[in-house]
């Protein structure tokens, strides 16, 4: 076992709580001592509750020693990305505008996770109203990517990334409409699950699409992810678009070999341009999942560039529709890039709204058809590794569109067919910076992903990498 | 289907209730225009009876591998 608590993993974690051989009072003042260590420097989290973590984990501890434990999570402090409804407590948004917003009800997400016993470090930065995909936030300042932190997080879910990859926080929740899971995961070389539209209830988590919002884990392990969605997916009487499907034992997954699985690998669009380190890093990781026993088969896929283009169609309208209030009273109070992309929605006519809406379903099913034989597809997260903090401080200015556009050009296809996807931490470029890769599965299929990203892992150890101080 | 010009967005926004000067009009143009040139293949191409839920009957579809 490590000698500093905050390093592991989030199932070992728990387990040595769970088994007394660690407190969460002990487990606490280590998350503590490296949010308080690395915070100035990486502005992950929008708050910090030092005392009342410790207080909720002493009681924790006195409550387990009494035999009551609440759940496999009981005592483990977690922190989120600043946009799920705690009641009572002050939610963002990572905006002006919810600057003082304290919800009366918590997000099902959330409160299935405190029914599991974990307890609350505070909260994690995030995109202003998670419309953005690099980390940027003019209200509150950019996120640091611990790795470099000159460099961005990614976003929408910044905070995440940056605090799970600096071991603040066993686990996060993200969101990911366009990409806001698997951008810090893959710039913040973390695990990060983007799961199937309806999978885990919506309620209480601030909306951007409805058509598109998912909610899920950042972690530093599939293991983990499969724990944190197994304990969150479901129906839910609270969100009427939530799945009512069964919910598989996704640990019991992880546990599965991948030999004979086949996994797609794209002839075009998603290996297209690629920077010469991410080409570098999907060719290992081609490699290494060959080796552990998957056949590589090349899949043609349908054009993913009118799925992207369907993606931002739907999202911009959508959000447009969600902020339409405040864009009329508060105008001033937006940052000045989340507000011009607010404003491109509002230029959709209704028409060409539901005809991207009325597209996804063959666009769906034609994916499904082009990947029939395979197991999983695997794509790289993004076309390039994180940029510096500078180079894309782009705003409101004539590229912005176009610097965000090229960003989340592997993710939104993903979004538009509500598939799964699974970001793993597949290597580093020269200069130190992670890369991840993405498994897409099919639609409530997390599953396989999870399976395959667990044996990946098994495999390699970029997962485990932890960044160091400067 | 066609990007709009900045003019036509502009009578959008002022619809919209969200007015929008010519330079604002402008630069939601350039941004969305290239959305609508990716999506303009399957513009006016789907069939009459297509609902947005279809979308819904192919995700709960079983599909086999």
């Amino acid at each position: 076992m490590s000698t500093e608590p905050a390093l592991m993993s989030l199932v070992a974690v728990a387990n040595a709580i769970a088994e007394k051989k660690l407190s969460s009072h002990e487990v606490t003042r280590s998350c503590l001592h490296r949010i308080a260590q690395w915070q100035p420097r990486l502005n992950a989290f929008m708050a910090i509750e030092s005392e009342q973590a410790l207080a909720a984990a002493d009681a924790a501890d006195a409550a387990l020693a009494k035999g009551n434990k609440l759940g496999v999570l009981h005592g483990v402090p977690l922190a989120h990305k600043d946009m799920y409804y705690e009641a009572g407590k002050v939610v963002t948004c990572g905006s002006l505008i919810r600057r003082d917003f304290v919800p009366k009800t918590t997000s099902t997400a959330l409160q299935r996770l405190k029914d599991a016993g974990t307890i609350r470090l505070g909260s994690l930065q995030m995109v202003e109203f998670a419309y953005g995909p690099t980390g940027h936030n003019v209200h509150y300042g950019a996120v640091h990517n611990p790795w470099h932190v000159d460099h961005i997080t990614g976003g929408s879910s910044s905070g995440s990334g940056s605090a799970v990859a600096a071991r603040l926080t066993f686990a996060a929740l993200g969101s990911d409409t366009g990409g806001s899971i698997r951008m810090p995961a893959h710039f913040c070389g973390v695990t990060g699950l983007k799961t199937t539209v309806g999978r885990i209830s919506r309620a209480g988590a601030m909306p951007l699409s409805q058509s598109l919002d998912t909610v899920g884990p950042l972690a530093q392990t599939a293991e983990d992810c499969a724990l944190l969605l197994g304990l969150m997916a479901g129906a839910d009487p609270e969100d009427p678009t939530a799945s009512t499907l069964s919910v598989p034992d996704y640990v019991a997954a992880t546990k599965g070999s991948i030999k004979g699985l086949k996994i797609g690998v794209p002839t075009a669009f998603y290996v297209d341009d690629l920077d010469p380190e991410v080409a570098r890093i999907l060719d290992e990781t081609i490699a290494a999942l060959k080796a552990e026993g998957a056949e590589i088969v090349q899949v043609e896929l349908p054009d993913q560039r009118q799925l992207t283009a369907a993606c931002q169609l739907v999202l911009a309208t959508e959000a447009a529709a969600f902020h339409k209030r405040w864009m009329i009273e508060r105008p001033q109070d937006y940052g000045a890039q989340v507000l011009m992309r607010l404003q491109n929605g509002l230029a959709i006519p209704g028409v060409s709204y539901l005809e991207a809406m009325r597209w996804r379903g063959p666009a769906l099913a034609a994916y499904l058809a082009a990947v029939t034989g395979t197991d999983a597809v695997l794509a790289p997260v993004g076309p390039v590794p994180a940029p510096t903090i500078a180079e894309s401080d782009v705003g409101n200015g004539p590229d912005a569109e176009a610097v965000i556009q090229r960003l989340t050009r592997f993710t939104r296809p993903v979004n538009y067919l509500g598939l799964p996807s699974l970001a793993v931490p597949a290597g580093f470029t020269s200069s130190g910076l992670p890369v991840g890769m993405q498994l897409i599965g099919r639609s409530f299929d997390e599953a396989m992903l999870l399976r395959i990203g667990a044996a990946f892992q098994r495999a390699t150890d970029f997962h485990a990498q932890v960044p160091k101080l400067a | 289907m066609t990007r709009p010009s900045p003019k036509e967005v502009k009578a959008m926004t002022d619809v919209a209730g969200v007015p929008a000067d010519t330079e604002i009009a402008t630069r939601i143009a350039n941004s969305i225009g290239p959305a609508f040139d990716g999506f303009a293949p399957v513009a006016g191409t789907l069939p009459f009876d297509l609902e947005p839920a279809s979308f819904l009957v192919v995700q709960a579809a079983k599909v086999s591998k």
